[in-house]
């Protein structure tokens, strides 16, 4: 059987789901008064050591963070010369990390510093964007019973669709960058260096006022670019894969989300994740190559 | 006075403030995702054009792109996060 005719025969399956489902079950709305989905991302206290909660956010953290750790380490114990399919993996992120990331945005002897930061921070956020899209026991607001036992739903969560991960690596990178501009230029040389190259006189009272702000800005795009775009997509997954069905309370929608859910699934998976990854651990280059560099950027 | 007046103005203007926050939340999203398609249909068109001309410098081109693409396509979240903020608060 040839691809074209499994596709055809895949799509009129669908089809006719549609149809039969529509049919069995009507075309009307019910509202929908028990289901709330900003309760999806509500961090219930688990439980507290002292003055911590510890919530499902603080357990992907820590997945994240133990996963990034130890699958690196597991690696790196048992590297051989002639590398198996895992090794080749890990070491092609390596080369990623350093030499596109982290050389190509600042010059060797600053990058040999900054790798070990850089790259713990790819890793990381690149697990914690990970597995975040594996369904996990974490759902406390709906529980379903098997044999007795209460189990909360599997729901979709991960560190970085939290405002505050992201904001604390953000903050973290903004006060490193800004540390190490002032290393290198002195305080007032690094606030020259803010302003572009060739702006003088009255001018740069308008000038060095956005550059500033434009300083303290990154610090909220860097956040809020990684954690909405992480938010965004598990809405839309949760959305597409059912939520939209018990919203409206029209059941056949349910069956006829389902393949743009498994779509914007694949999509966040293969694409997104790592690329939020890549590019928050590019621009924390970019910005310490430009804090360091001679000329006004 | 007649009290009745302001109960139906105060579910009125709940009404419109519901409505307020429908509209905020549609245009945060869908216009902030109309200005984010065009950059990213430029960027990529742009691509495919240096590509062509140029296929050495392929690989360049490449990372370049898909810095651009994550910083053009942050603007619709930042749209959208924007939609949510006065939809829920």
């Amino acid at each position: 059987m040839s691809t074209k005719v499994k596709l055809l025969i895949g799509f009129g399956v669908y089809i006719l789901g549609c149809i039969v489902i529509v049919i069995a079950t009507g075309w009307h709305r019910t509202a929908n008064t028990e289901f709330h989905p900003q309760n999806e991302f509500k961090l219930d206290t688990w439980f507290s050591i002292g003055p911590l909660d510890f919530t499902k956010a603080t357990m992907y953290v820590l997945i994240a963070g133990i996963l990034t750790v130890a699958t690196m380490v597991y690696v790196a114990k048992r590297m051989q010369q002639r590398p198996n399919r895992v090794q080749a993996g890990v070491e092609m992120l390596y080369t990623l990390m350093r030499d596109n990331i982290t050389r190509g945005n600042m010059d060797d002897k600053m990058a040999l510093k900054w790798f070990p930061f850089i790259g713990a921070l790819f890793l990381f956020i690149w697990f914690s964007n990970l597995i975040g899209y594996i369904p996990l026991p974490t759902g406390t607001e709906n529980e379903f019973h098997v044999f007795g036992l209460a189990i909360p739903a599997f729901s979709l969560y991960a560190a970085t669709a939290n405002l505050s991960i992201p904001l604390a690596l953000a903050l973290v990178v903004w006060v490193s960058y800004n540390v190490e501009g002032i290393r290198a230029h002195g305080f007032i040389g690094y606030l020259k260096s803010l302003v572009p190259a060739g702006v003088h006189g009255p001018l740069l009272l308008l000038i060095f006022p956005l550059e500033l702000f434009s300083n303290v800005m990154r610090l909220m795009s860097l956040s809020v670019r990684l954690f909405a775009n992480i938010l965004a997509g598990h809405l839309i997954i949760l959305f597409m894969a059912g939520a939209l069905a018990v919203l409206l309370g029209i059941a056949a929608l349910g069956w006829i989300t389902v393949p743009a859910g498994i779509a914007l699934f694949l999509f966040e998976v293969g694409l997104v994740a790592t690329l939020q990854a890549f590019i928050f651990a590019t621009l924390t280059a970019i910005y310490l190559g430009g804090a360091v560099s001679q000329e006004g950027h | 006075m007649d009290l009745a007046v302001i109960t139906t103005l105060a579910q009125a203007s709940d009404a419109g403030s519901k409505a307020g926050k429908a509209v905020a939340l549609g245009i945060g999203g869908g216009l902030g995702a109309a200005g984010a398609g065009v950059g990213i249909g430029y960027i990529f068109g742009k691509v495919i054009e240096s590509v062509t001309r140029q296929p050495e410098m392929r690989d360049e081109i490449t990372s370049i792109q898909w810095l651009g693409f994550a910083l053009t396509e942050a603007c619709v979240f930042y749209g959208l996060v924007a939609g949510l903020l006065a939809f829920f608060l």
